[in-house]
């Protein structure tokens, strides 16, 4: 009970102010101590326990999994260029930063379904390429 | 001379074969490990492979449309070649699963005597049925890509789905308490 009202206000506090699934993986992956696999948010483990909190967070982070993966190619292309807007990056070094590191592998949840895992890189991959088509039928902006 | 080769082969042989059982009962096969096997396996199809959202997910060519329309050829030979691996990933998932149940009912099924054995043979056959749609299925997807045969894909899901379906109603006779004992966790570890 605790756990569910623990998410509960991490989804309205926090989570509702980011729009994205694609966001809300990153945020929420995060969170997460990758030495240990816990989730770690002060204000939450403030309001509940340490342990109600970690709960919370990974239940909102299979909760952002499951959305994306169930996100067509299409809404997933449009959901990765939101993300390069909202961080101010320049899309060609997204696209070759992302492609090179892959930083979405780290972003799944634990225990995530290996054919989900793999389905959600593999969507990451293709929308990569589609990405880095679109930005090559873009002449590249003069340098200032 | 000859009498006593003879028998010292014999008890060769016997002490062979006690060795060999010995070891077979090492690994108890009614053990809670094959159960929880086999629970783990009817999970994974139930919650990660068979639902039909994650399949039509998988298989859906409204992907294909949207980067024929919008992508070059070697955008769309990459899309091919990773739905192709995806999808065969998922065949060898469900057959590994599939497997991993029969072995239990096949191998376990006899240590518990509330086993249906009428549901245990209806069993048998659809696991025996579904392992060889996996392998055609999988062949196909192999040679044709990954839309290579929708209806063999939605019809196997379910065909999946149905076995689990008798599969878990065949041990529903293991209360949920009982798989807490066996599956019990620390506490505060359960968001690893």
């Amino acid at each position: 009970m605790d756990v569910e009202q623990a998410a509960e206000d991490l989804r309205s506090r926090t989570l509702s102010e980011i729009p994205r699934s694609l966001d809300r993986l990153i945020y929420l992956a995060s969170m997460r101590d990758y030495n240990t696999g816990l989730y770690y948010h002060d204000g939450l483990a403030s309001r509940f326990t340490q342990d109600v909190a970690c709960e919370a967070l990974a239940d909102c982070h299979r909760e952002a999994f499951s959305e994306l993966v169930g996100c067509s190619l299409r809404e997933l292309v449009g959901q990765m260029e939101g993300y390069i807007n909202a961080t101010h990056t320049c899309p060609r070094d997204f696209v070759t930063a992302w492609k090179k590191l892959e930083p979405y592998r780290v972003a799944v949840p634990v225990e995530t379904d290996p054919v989900m895992a793999h389905f959600l890189f593999s969507s990451f991959k293709i929308a990569l390429a589609v990405l880095e088509a679109r930005l090559h039928s873009v002449p590249a902006e003069p340098a200032a | 001379m000859i009498q006593l080769i003879f028998f010292l082969s014999i008890g060769a042989l016997l002490f062979a074969s006690l060795f060999l059982l010995a070891r077979r009962s090492a690994r108890p096969e009614g053990g809670s490990g094959a159960l929880v096997e086999a629970r783990q396996a009817l999970s994974t199809l139930q919650a990660g492979l068979l639902p039909a959202d994650m399949v039509k997910r998988i298989f859906t060519q409204e992907d294909w449309e949207y980067v024929r329309s919008v992508a070059p050829q070697k955008v769309r030979e990459l899309f091919m070649e990773e739905r192709k691996r995806v999808a065969l990933l998922w065949v060898d998932q469900v057959r590994a699963q599939i497997r991993s149940l029969r072995r239990f009912h096949r191998g376990s099924a006899r240590f518990y005597a509330r086993l249906n054995p009428r549901l245990e043979m209806e069993l048998a056959m659809s696991f025996a049925a579904l392992m060889g749609a996996c392998s055609l299925l999988r062949a196909l997807v192999y040679v044709g890509g990954p839309y290579a045969a929708p209806r063999m894909v939605g019809a196997m899901a379910n065909a999946a789905a149905r076995a689990c379906k008798v599969s878990e109603e065949s041990l529903s006779f293991l209360n949920a308490a009982q798989l807490g004992m066996l599956n019990s966790r620390p506490a505060g570890r359960a968001a690893l």
